[in-house]
């Protein structure tokens, strides 16, 4: 069963030069608001399977993230369509919501909902996310007094205990110390294998060859490349090594 | 319709922020919640000096003809103004993870509104202070009337939380209208010591018949007039097409305005 189907994809932002938003910047330097159109995306269809995991690889401005963005609906294609089949869960941006004065049991609950889940979902996922966050009794403790560290887990175990029929994963997999890090790891494997579908970029290939079914090198707004893993990485670092000469 | 659905779907996002704004605004100050009464009442303070004592108006009983329109003219202008502000504000989340944008607007309109309710009970404590009447059956229509604010101050909220998204002085150029449109409503005094030149203002002004209703019930312990709620119904409605279908349009590229 598909779970995403792209098709035709294009994407073109503005650039401003200078943006100015105020009436004053506006009307004292019109020039300003010059901007050109940038084509980042120039046509790309894909689709996924249901459980299945794809890697987005390329260089860096290539897509990958705007591809992300527009599967999760943050932005929308300029041409083309897109259908997405279930929920959508992004690892892309995390604790969102986090109010720093309130307590990170308060936070789990503001963060959830974001998610779009409901009060009765979130009740039964709590004691799985404390217990994955590792943060113990300090899970009563304002998020203020948290370190980057315990912020991040924090953040991280809500993102992952969504159970979301398709997960986005954005470059995130450095979250915490090497254990912390296994521990996600085998949680995305987890996830994987219950069904859900799961796109992913990342520039560490050891990553993508431990879960990733399927490559898609994306090269100047188009693929260049789709297919096995090992392949497809091999043909991106060949490429890399040439143009690093 | 189908945004109307997703809006309910994520009815948990919308609970949970307006909970963490009422939860987490004061948290850390001494006085904590408390701030949420002790700034309108303070503000009354300040009016019912200048009013009643300076700028005599007239009106007997003037501090319950003032509380009962100052409550609910601050629900709408907190509303319009912080949510001038609220997608500007949340930045970082419209544009890193997808929710429906209308959420934002709701939190802050349904915030403001809370704020109201509870601000209440000053209202009646200056009723019963001033030994003014009761009028039960008055009293029942004031949730419709509340509703139809509602409706009015969400469709404003919507239509500049948009829009200042693309045009940030609007932020700016809100508070000065507010500034002047607490002046146009008659709340620090009556209708009719309106001169008749000005009196188209306050007719196509929606708050006039909004704060009359709220005069009606609480100051003259009557129902409000059926002209008055049906002119402030059809302008809540109004606004809150216009706002949904000019956020509607907007919405689409807030990520990238951002």
């Amino acid at each position: 069963m598909e779970t995403i189907s792209v098709c035709e994809v294009k994407k073109s932002f503005k650039v401003y030069f200078d943006k100015g938003n105020m009436l004053k910047e506006r009307i004292l330097f019109p020039n300003r608001n010059r901007y050109e159109r940038r084509e980042v995306l120039r046509g790309i269809s894909f689709v996924c399977q249901k459980g299945e995991a794809v890697g987005l690889i390329g260089k860096n401005g290539c897509g990958k993230s705007t591809i992300l963005k527009l599967l999760s609906r943050i932005l929308r294609p300029n041409e083309g369509t897109i259908t997405v089949n279930g929920r959508v869960s992004s690892l892309i941006e995390l604790g969102a919501g986090f109010h720093m004065d309130m307590t990170g049991r308060e936070n789990i609950y503001i963060n959830a909902a974001i998610f779009g889940l409901k009060k009765k979902e979130i009740n039964a996922r709590l004691d799985d996310i404390i217990r994955f966050s590792e943060l113990g009794e300090f899970i009563d403790n304002p998020v203020r007094t948290y370190s980057s560290g315990m912020y991040m887990r924090l953040a991280f175990s809500v993102a992952i205990n969504v159970d979301a029929d398709i997960l986005l994963v954005d470059e995130i997999l450095a979250v915490g110390d090497v254990n912390f890090r296994k521990k996600c790891f085998d949680k995305l494997k987890e996830i994987k294998a219950s069904g859900t579908t799961i796109v992913i970029v990342s520039h560490s290939m050891e990553q993508l060859y431990e879960i990733c079914d399927r490559l898609i090198w994306i090269d100047n707004g188009l693929i260049r490349m789709e297919g096995d893993t090992r392949q497809t990485a091999g043909a991106y670092l060949d490429e890399m090594k040439n143009e690093r000469g | 319709m189908g945004r109307i659905r997703e809006l309910v779907e994520y009815r948990e996002m919308t609970a949970s922020l307006v909970r963490r704004e009422l939860r987490g605004k004061y948290k850390g100050s001494i006085l904590g919640f408390l701030w949420t009464f002790i700034n309108p009442l303070c503000q009354i303070v300040i009016y019912t000096v200048v009013f009643s004592m300076i700028m005599r108006s007239g009106l007997e009983n003037f501090n319950i003809y003032m509380i009962s329109g100052m409550i609910p003219w601050f629900f709408f202008s907190g509303s319009v103004l912080q949510g001038a502000g609220c997608i500007r504000a949340h930045a970082n989340m419209v544009k890193k993870i997808y929710f429906p944008r209308e959420v934002l607007p709701v939190v802050v309109t349904t915030f403001q509104f809370i704020n109201m309710l509870l601000s209440f009970i000053f209202i009646i404590a200056v009723v019963i202070v001033e030994k003014g009447r009761f009028n039960p059956v008055a009293w029942g229509y004031l949730p419709l009337v509340m509703l139809t604010e509602y409706l009015l101050a969400l469709g404003l909220a919507l239509l500049v939380s948009a829009c200042t998204v693309y045009f940030r002085d609007l932020e700016h150029i809100t508070s000065v209208l507010l500034m002047a449109w607490v002046y146009l409503t008659p709340i620090f005094y009556s209708i009719e010591t309106i001169p008749d030149y000005l009196l188209p203002i306050f007719c196509w002004n929606p708050m006039t018949p909004m704060i009359e209703m709220y005069h009606s019930i609480i100051y003259y312990a009557k129902p409000p007039e059926t002209a008055a709620l049906a002119q402030a119904a059809l302008s809540a409605i109004a606004f809150l097409v216009l706002g949904s279908l000019v956020f509607g349009k907007l919405e689409e590229n807030f990520a990238e305005e951002l």
